[in-house]
């Protein structure tokens, strides 16, 4: 029996049976990369969360182990004793190690402390049970000052976010709706700046940083990043799709375009507005060289610079560097799960034009 | 009223054109004074010995000179940076392109794959660099336990033999470590770029093909990739200057030092090290201006070159 099928091909049975085959093949490999991949990417978070809950002896276990346990201890007539799984006659029990003489070690009964055994240590298996070393983030914590770290990237997160669609919106308003003098000369310059790689104005900023006296200041951290091309061109292409007419009938009814342009534009806006938001805020919470060179102090840090300095305090003690580095990326992850669509389209759309 | 006299029509033009430039004066302030003046200003100091403290020296194009001649740090700071852009580029663009064709396939629980490939992208990259310091441990990290594994069973251990590599110390592991990171961080921004490109071909494209009876290798190399060249293209110039700039993962990975034997010493470090490390303000701006040159040259080029290959529909 022949089908013909909606893309016009002659298909046989057994014709249908290959392409099912080949088809089931395809998503059954497409499945198995994507999943190695996915796993792949997130191993690094999985490895550093499972470090941040272990002892250091642990994190240093070969094999690794990724998830942290401790020896479960029992108290046997006033002492603490750690519990071993031995075999007794055959029989499975739990007994507390009381003490160890070479290669043989004196178990107990918990239940019942009279009863010793003289049992091989190699026979006997810890008792363990999961424990995830919490207190690892309070040392981290109280390590370096990142209660102050954290307030100052929030605060500068905000701040610089905020101010950034702020200035974006007038900029972005005049260049898609508005004629003046020397629009496109403007735009090709806007333009020109994105080439600039920001790392080789370092120097010069930071020297005109030092000549204002904005050194070791918020201001340092504020002001240079309040205006972003990015976000004019971003919300630029957002507000040309607004229609004209809006803006005629708005002038007849007497509005202003300021009024016009917060209570039309900015609300129909909200997408491109919350991306652009998103993305500073990221940018600004990631920023480190800027911070690095502009600021002096330990409490000017922001959670970047001050994970750095951390770090080198803390050597080789690397469950708390991974507890540090868990809590440094809290933040924008969560951010992240709650506004994942936003991230994701705003990106998908930077790609197209 | 003076006002008066003039013409309405010009009147509104006028008082446009005002309105215009006071939305954009904040940006202009900024943007002339924090991007504009010191891309002048960098030139500026480029041609003087300029110390943080003490006696400035006109010296004309002397740090250039000095650069290209005989500074032996600058020349393995911009070889190290080639080796790390060349490496680090063409692999994650390639990575990329497969994750977004399988992600493109109507699979289920994408959603979540292309959330877990995108997460990199938004971490801190201090924080992450730290995790791959921990990862790249010559002993404890996971990395060499991983390949150890792999490498100790069939059908991985009838070839190899795997001895521990010291990532961190040895100068010729230094860039292939970053690089590691750098496709790990952005394979998934570039998946979600390049998602969005396969997602905006037109199906009638793909029946038509197939109507004209073609294979599936066909389809991808004459529909698939052309269309989606502009994703390609846009990409390559980003993570190109992107992967010029190189700095924390190094400043991180390596402690704040350029690497074992400067390995890792890539161009802005160099820049970092020479500005704020020995304070010659000059040298660092010259090394500024050789690096924008090089990316401006690149970019200049690829765009070039971009008409012979790049696909703006028909």
């Amino acid at each position: 029996m022949a089908t013909v099928t909606s893309t016009g091909r002659l298909r046989t049975a057994a014709g249908a049976g290959v392409y099912l085959v080949r088809r089931l093949t395809w998503r059954t490999f497409a499945y198995a990369v994507l999943t190695a991949g996915a796993a792949i990417m997130l191993l690094p978070f999985a490895w550093m969360l499972s470090t941040s809950g272990k002892t250091l002896g642990e994190a240093m276990r070969i094999p690794p182990v990724w998830i942290p346990r401790e020896q479960v201890m029992v108290e046997v007539a006033g002492e603490e004793l750690p519990l071993y799984r031995v075999e007794v006659a055959g029989e499975v029990r739990q007994l507390a190690l009381l003490e160890r003489t070479g290669a043989q070690g004196v178990f107990v009964d918990p239940a019942d402390p009279s009863q010793r055994y003289q049992l091989p240590l190699q026979e006997a298996k810890r008792v363990t049970r999961i424990r995830f070393r919490w207190e690892n983030f309070v040392v981290a914590w109280n390590m370096a000052p990142f209660d102050r770290y954290f307030l100052n990237s929030l605060f500068l997160a905000v701040t610089t976010s905020l101010g950034g669609v702020i200035t974006s919106i007038f900029a972005a308003y005049a260049f898609a709706k508005m004629n003046f003098a020397g629009k496109n000369w403007l735009f090709y310059l806007f333009i020109g700046t994105m080439m600039i790689p920001g790392q080789m104005l370092l120097v010069p900023n930071y020297i005109t940083i030092k000549q204002i006296g904005w050194y070791n200041t918020y201001q340092a951290l504020i002001v240079p990043w309040i205006a972003t091309v990015f976000g004019i061109f971003l919300l630029r292409q957002f507000f040309k799709t607004i229609p004209d007419e809006l803006w005629d009938s708005a002038q007849i009814d007497g509005c202003s375009r300021f009024r016009f342009l917060w209570q039309f534009v900015v609300p129909l806006s909200r997408p491109a507005l919350v991306t652009l938001f998103l993305f500073r805020f990221i940018g600004s919470w990631n920023s480190f060289l800027w911070v690095l060179i502009m600021t002096r102090d330990d409490a000017m840090r922001t959670v970047p610079v001050g994970l750095f300095a951390f770090s080198r305090e803390a050597g080789t003690d690397y469950h708390l560097l991974m507890a540090a580095a868990t809590m440094a990326m809290a933040p924008l992850v969560l951010l992240f799960l709650v506004a994942q669509r936003q991230f994701i389209q705003g990106v998908a759309r930077t790609g197209l034009k | 009223m003076p006002k008066k006299r003039l013409d309405p029509k010009l009147r509104r033009r006028l008082g446009e054109n005002v309105e215009a430039y006071l939305y954009l004066l904040p940006v202009l302030l900024i943007l002339g004074m924090f991007t504009v003046f010191p891309l002048f200003r960098a030139f500026y100091i480029s041609l003087f010995r300029w110390p943080v403290v003490g006696e400035r020296e006109f010296i004309g194009f002397a740090n250039y000179l000095r650069l290209m001649t005989r500074d032996r740090d600058f020349w393995e700071a911009l070889r190290n940076t080639a080796y790390y852009v060349a490496g680090s580029v063409p692999i994650t663009l390639l990575l990329a392109t497969g994750v977004a064709v399988l992600l493109n396939a109507r699979l289920r629980g994408r959603v979540i794959a292309r959330s877990a490939f995108f997460i990199s992208y938004i971490t801190p990259v201090v924080a992450v660099s730290l995790v791959w310091r921990w990862i790249f441990h010559r002993f404890y990290g996971l990395l060499n336990y991983g390949l150890d594994w792999v490498t100790d069973r069939p059908p991985l251990a009838w070839w190899v033999s795997f001895s521990p590599i010291d990532w961190l110390n040895e100068p010729r592991f230094a860039i292939p470590a970053l690089i590691i990171i750098g496709v790990w961080q952005f394979v998934g921004f570039q998946a979600i770029i390049l998602l969005a490109g396969l997602q905006n071909i037109d199906r009638q494209y793909y029946d038509a093909a197939k109507v004209d009876g073609a294979n599936a290798w066909h389809v991808v190399r004459h529909i698939t990739v052309p269309l989606l060249t502009p994703q390609i293209f846009f990409l390559l110039i980003i993570s190109m200057i992107g992967a010029f700039q190189l700095f924390i993962p190094v400043f991180i990975l390596f402690v704040g030092g350029p690497g074992p034997g400067g390995a890792a010493r890539t161009i802005v470090f160099y820049i970092y090290e020479t500005a704020f490390y020995e304070f010659r303000m000059g040298l660092a701006s010259a090394a500024s201006y050789i690096l924008f040159a090089i990316i401006f040259v690149l970019t200049l080029i690829q765009f070039r070159f971009s008409r012979r290959w790049v696909f703006y529909g028909g």
